[in-house]
């Protein structure tokens, strides 16, 4: 949709901040980072040790500057042309090889701790709470994971390495500036601290740009999965082209954000050689004086200033490498923010204790808000022991599904208590009781793999005839007659099975559970009424000796519980039995009244 | 490369101007030295005239200024060109995923195309700005500085060449490689996105089974199976770079060799040879650059390439090329002798044939995974039928132009969907429509109440999937988007499945009071609905088992009178 700024929220971090985050992730790796830069080194001396190696050969064999033919390499004496060949094609084997070593070790550590961090991003994250998820969407979230992780790569090979190696030249050197004149080096010193603002002040920006990037980079990708699972909509409505419009405008800003980073950088980079340009002019310029007063010679005039065309180069290295790290940073933020969520609700408490089973559940004056402000749930209480079925009815949206995310711990409640067992629910791990708990939601929600992985995805697996029997129970034996049974395998979204389809095989995914608790949310609205009795009967049989909450808006459907509950603007109006609150004839028994559509005669 | 030929083109002027730039600054670079070399023969001059230095100083400065702004251009120009690429193709892309057909999206992974949208388009614009940036280094560079040693010593410069043509048969080889290693490794990127997705969109059934560990598993093996193939990608970069040094330094070896025993001979002079050693070093820096472009562009070509793929899948739903000339539909359908199976799997619907008046209302119901979806979609051609014909106003809806056919039908899927947005922008779909006709559909949908519980009414922002909302409240949403615009052949799939039995006998009643001239075909398993159709269509396994009223099928049908009765057991127990 246009215009509605539903953007996530940007993240923006201290780099020390970052550090900290980041650093779990390279310990482990230091020895092999050290053994690489190490080897960053060796190469480049080898590289630095050739024109010598050349030399040699003039002075040894071409142009002997001795009586006798022949070098001294590496302590050997050479004494044939040959030889020397011989000696020099190892020579470069070997820079060959090293310099093989050090890429594919620096690509290993790289591509490691990138895989170290995704795993523990994405297991991180699978251990937010529920709201996280609702605040953020699939698309969205999907881009940290996989874009963001990715972006970071770089970070971890060419940057760190080279910045050390780049900065470990530039002082080299300096050193040797120094030594060859000490006032002119003083000048060039100067630059410095204009070095360090301009580095400092193109980072700030350029991280800014790189931000609103890796930002609309997420955007669209929600586009595109928003896109595709609504494509039919978009098609019927003939929004196609809106849609597009849309994603254009979108894609548009990423370009400009783009445009503005290249303009910053194309600022930055030809300043830096800018910087070199004008430095030559003037160390000419200062030099020109104390040549006057032969306190130079022109020799080292011309010495300065190799060495210092030398000094600019790894700084320009070292530039282009701030711009990857700015881009690194920018998606480390995001990652970052992510790991920095505290995964555990601060609702529990220190002393959880372990449970056995569910015995009873109870909400006492239980109240309930998504935003302040705007009750949800309102001082419900109710008491479910086992081997008892609660039926919560009512209007859609008067709060019946904002029980549920409670009794699952997605969500926690402002005022009340929640009891498990007479324990206040955040006294047992929440995992304690989702072990013992079964959700079937309103949205049958199917992951792609066969049918035996969506119902029983553990490794521990449920024996066959257990899950054979959870399929029949949930009416599911057209797997066995239309598909391949426990083998059927199931595409994105659920395909081919059709909604109803889904919903059953997603009760069967509860009963084989074999939960304390089943929690039915309006989980059978997509089933034709006899499907739907099946699946209650079943369910009847199953219920025995376990607690269930069902949520309908067919009273049908939750007659037989042994509690019903009807809420209405997330207040408890009427509970009780279908017998006494019929007697009562209140709010219920009008409902009831409401269902029956046509007074035509059944036969029986 | 067909895709991106038209940017090139589009960007001509841009490129050229942007190469010529680098061109200009790779010359001027040369000039410095010399000036330089001016300055410092000024200082050894007995006769020092510092205003000559002045001069020489500040003209070192001004060409100094003059690169930094050609420099600032050239930049811009190339890099801005290649993220133009990028722009357009990702326009295409998604213009393109909008307009395929379902049979399509049966088959696609989301998580794939985000995949293409992101990850490779990125490698194609690299492939096309630093490429081409390293391709007009290499072939300045290299050739200018070929063309000079093959000029002063032609016998030398072809001594030198001899490792090269190991050097294309390695970069060939190795390239080859690089192209396969890339396109499995951003297979496997692609499947990596698409289970993460799939994770996030299915978080509460992970969290509330405690699947957290299980499925962070999967997302481990799919992130090492990343691993894996890019690990093998890199082997072949890391390999690359360091081979070419190699044979760059082997041509040196040969040089020296060569070179030396020449001097010895005296047919070379040592100023010659040391001069000749210069140059060759020149090349190293272009041969570098063949590997780095080598990289680029096999990657960016494999990405370019499964861009492509995605690009040229062709929707088997098409428009006809000449469409017959209807002005408007009257709502007559007509289905015959209907064979549907989806990609030739097993027969979904057979022998179906219906007869569906203008401003009829038609209810189908029927056991999960009779067909009755399978049915609808076909109206509006989200799928095509494999045999017999669909008739509107007597004409096949093949011979019918694909937008006008959906421009005329209303189609309310099954599963509401809301996209982030506001509610008014979810029931509008960016259609102009009057404030009248959405009070309309906000009173027939019974959601005045709802609206008004909220602090910004119709402005209030829905999440992913209408999260917030409960599972009616997201319906009532989605059948208001579907009815708000008059069309003739409106369909609801299940439009009250998720209402509770008072709103939904109000939206069907109200639904009833807007006497509208359309033809509605309503899916549902609620009497409330189907005892509002003029006839009602029971499905069983893909065919029609029963027809007729309500009050018929009562009498009739077993299925239906079962649910009738299922339905009303609580009113009868009591009333």
């Amino acid at each position: 949709m246009p215009d509605t700024p539903f953007e996530e929220k940007e993240s923006k971090l201290a780099n020390r901040e970052i550090a900290k985050a980041i650093w779990p992730f390279i310990k482990p790796f230091t020895w092999m980072l050290g053994l690489t830069t190490f080897l960053v080194f060796v190469v480049t001396f080898l590289d630095l040790l050739q024109p010598i190696l050349i030399q040699k050969a003039f002075d040894g064999f071409i142009v002997p500057v001795k009586d006798t033919v022949g070098v001294e390499l590496f302590g050997i004496s050479v004494r044939s042309f040959k030889t020397y060949a011989i000696f020099f094609a190892l020579f470069i084997l070997t820079a060959f090889s090293l310099d093989f070593m050090q890429t594919l070790f620096m690509e290993y550590t790289g591509q490691k701790i990138i895989l170290n961090l995704r795993c523990l991003l994405f297991s991180r994250m699978a251990f937010l709470e529920v709201a996280f998820y609702d605040q953020n969407t699939s698309g969205r979230l999907v881009s940290r994971v996989a874009g963001d992780v990715e972006n970071m790569n770089e970070m971890f090979t060419s940057v760190l390495i080279f910045i050390f190696k780049d900065l470990f030249l530039m002082a080299g050197i300096m050193v040797i500036l120094f030594t060859i004149d000490f006032t002119l080096a003083l000048y060039l010193s100067l630059l410095i601290p204009i070095l360090v603002v301009t580095i400092a002040g193109f980072s700030k920006v350029s991280r800014k740009a790189f931000r609103t990037i890796r930002q609309k980079i997420a955007e669209i990708n929600h586009s595109f999965s928003e896109g595709i699972i609504g494509i039919k909509i978009i098609q019927t409505s003939a929004a196609g082209n809106s849609f597009f419009q849309r994603f254009r405008k979108l894609n548009f800003e990423h370009f400009s954000a783009n445009l503005f980073q290249i303009k910053t950088y194309s600022i930055f980079m030809p300043f830096i050689g800018f910087l070199g340009v004008v430095s030559v002019a003037v160390i000419i310029w200062t030099a020109s004086f104390q040549f006057l007063d032969n306190a130079l010679t022109l020799g080292e005039l011309v010495a300065f200033l190799t060495y210092m065309k030398l000094f600019f180069r790894p700084l320009r290295e070292l530039s282009e490498k701030f711009n990857l790290l700015q881009n690194a940073l920018a998606s480390a933020e995001r990652i970052v923010t992510v790991l920095n969520i505290n995964p555990v609700s601060p609702a529990i408490d220190q002393e959880a204790k372990g449970i056995k089973r569910i015995d009873t559940l109870s909400f006492d004056r239980v109240d309930f808000s998504y935003k302040k402000e705007e009750p949800v749930l309102k001082q419900i209480s109710f008491d479910l022991p086992r081997g008892n079925s609660i039926g919560i009815v009512g209007q859609t949206g008067a709060g019946k599904s904002s029980i549920i995310n409670l009794v699952t711990g997605f969500y926690q409640p402002d005022g009340g208590k929640i009891l498990i067992n007479n324990n206040p629910h955040h006294r047992v791990p929440i995992k304690e009781i989702r072990n013992r708990l079964a959700l079937v939601m309103q949205d049958p929600i199917l992951f792609s793999g066969s049918i035996r992985e969506n119902i029983s995805p553990s490794v521990l697996a449920v024996q066959e005839s257990v899950l054979e029997k959870a399929l029949h129970d949930a009416n599911c034996d057209f797997l066995f007659d239309k598909f391949d049974g426990l083998d059927t395998h199931i595409e994105q979204g659920g395909r081919p099975l059709s909604s109803g389809e889904k919903q059953l095989v997603c009760i069967a995914r509860a009963f084989a559970f074999n939960p304390d608790l089943i929690i039915f949310d309006e989980a059978t609205s997509y089933m034709d009424s006899q499907s739907e009795q099946k699946v209650h009967d079943a369910m009847q049989r199953l219920m025995k000796g376990r607690l269930a909450i069902i949520i309908a808006h067919r009273l049908s459907t939750v007659q037989e519980c042994d509690s019903i509950i009807l809420l209405r603007d997330g207040v408890i109006r009427e509970q009780g039995t279908h017998a006494s609150l019929v007697d009562s004839k209140g709010e219920y028994y009008h409902l009831l009244l409401k269902e029956q559509i046509t007074p035509v005669n059944v036969p029986a | 490369m067909e895709l991106i030929y038209p940017y090139f083109r589009k960007n001509a002027l841009k490129i050229m101007l942007g190469i010529l730039f680098m061109i200009i600054v790779d010359g001027a670079q040369l000039i410095i030295p010399q000036i330089v070399k001016g300055a410092i023969d000024t200082l050894s001059t007995d006769t020092f005239e510092r205003s000559r230095l002045v001069y020489q100083c500040l003209y070192i400065i001004l060409l100094g200024l003059g690169m930094t702004i050609l420099r600032y251009c050239w930049r811009n120009l190339l890099m801005g060109s290649a993220r133009d690429v990028e722009r357009g193709i990702r326009d295409a892309l998604f213009d393109h995923v909008l307009k395929m057909d379902s049979a399509f999206y049966d088959k696609v992974k989301t998580g794939d195309i985000m995949a293409h949208a992101t990850s490779d388009i990125n490698h194609v614009r690299m492939a096309f700005g630093f490429g081409l940036i390293a391709l007009v280094d290499t072939i300045l560079l290299g050739g200018t500085t070929l063309a000079i040693m093959a000029w002063t010593h032609p016998k030398l410069t072809a001594i030198a060449m001899i490792p090269m043509p190991f050097l294309i048969y390695v970069t060939r080889t190795l390239g080859k490689k690089m192209h396969l290693h890339h396109t499995t490794a951003q297979e496997s990127f692609s499947a990596l996105t698409e289970i993460v997705r799939e994770s996030f969109l299915g978080i509460r059934i992970i969290k509330v089974f405690n699947f957290e560990n299980i499925i962070s598993d999967k997302v481990g093996t799919a992130s090492k199976d990343y691993f894996k193939k890019n690990l093998k990608r890199a082997v072949i970069t890391a390999l690359l770079r360091p081979m070419l040094g190699l044979f760059f330094n082997l041509s040196t070896l040969v040089v020296i060799f060569y070179g030396g025993f020449l001097v010895m001979q005296q047919s070379l002079t040592t100023g010659e040879l040391v001069a000749f050693l210069q140059y060759l070093g020149l090349l190293a820096w272009p041969i570098i650059a063949i590997g780095w472009m080598t990289n680029l562009y096999q990657r960016g070509m494999a990405s370019l390439k499964r861009i492509n793929t995605l690009l040229d899948s062709k929707p088997a739903v098409v428009s006809p090329v000449q469409p017959v000339s209807l002005n408007s539909l009257s709502g007559n359908i007509c289905f015959e002798d209907i064979e549907f199976s989806y990609n030739g799997g097993k027969p979904i619907l057979s022998n179906v044939n219906l007869d569906i008046t203008q401003g009829s209302k038609v209810g189908i119901s029927g056991p999960p995974g009779s067909g009755k979806t399978s049915l609808v979609q076909l109206i509006p051609r989200l799928y095509d039928v494999d045999q017999g014909k669909i008739l509107l106003e007597n004409s096949g809806i093949k011979t019918i132009d694909l937008d006008f056919l959906r421009a005329n039908i209303a189609l309310m899927p099954q599963e509401s969907f809301l996209f982030s947005g506001t509610i008014r922008e979810n029931i509008l779909m960016h259609r102009k429509i009057s404030d009248a006709a959405l009070d309309n559909v906000i009173h027939v949908c019974s959601l005045e109440q709802t609206l008004q519980k909220m602090d910004k009414g119709l402005e209030t922002i829905v999440g992913e999937r209408g999260i917030t909302l409960s599972g009616g409240q997201k319906q009532r949403i989605a059948l208001a988007r579907t009815l708000i615009v008059g069309k003739p052949i409106i369909i609801l799939d299940d439009p009250i499945s998720q209402m509770d039995t008072d709103t939904a006998t109000k939206v069907m009643s109200r639904l009833g009071r807007m006497n509208l001239a359309a033809t509605i075909i309503i899916i549902s398993h609620r009497i409330s609905a189907l005892a509002f159709c003029d006839q009602v269509y029971i499905l069983q396994n893909g065919k029609i088992s029963h027809s007729g009223t309500h009050a018929e099928l009562i009498e009739q049908d077993h299925f239906y009178r079962e649910s009738y009765r299922v339905q009303q057991f609580e009113g009868a127990y009591h009333a």
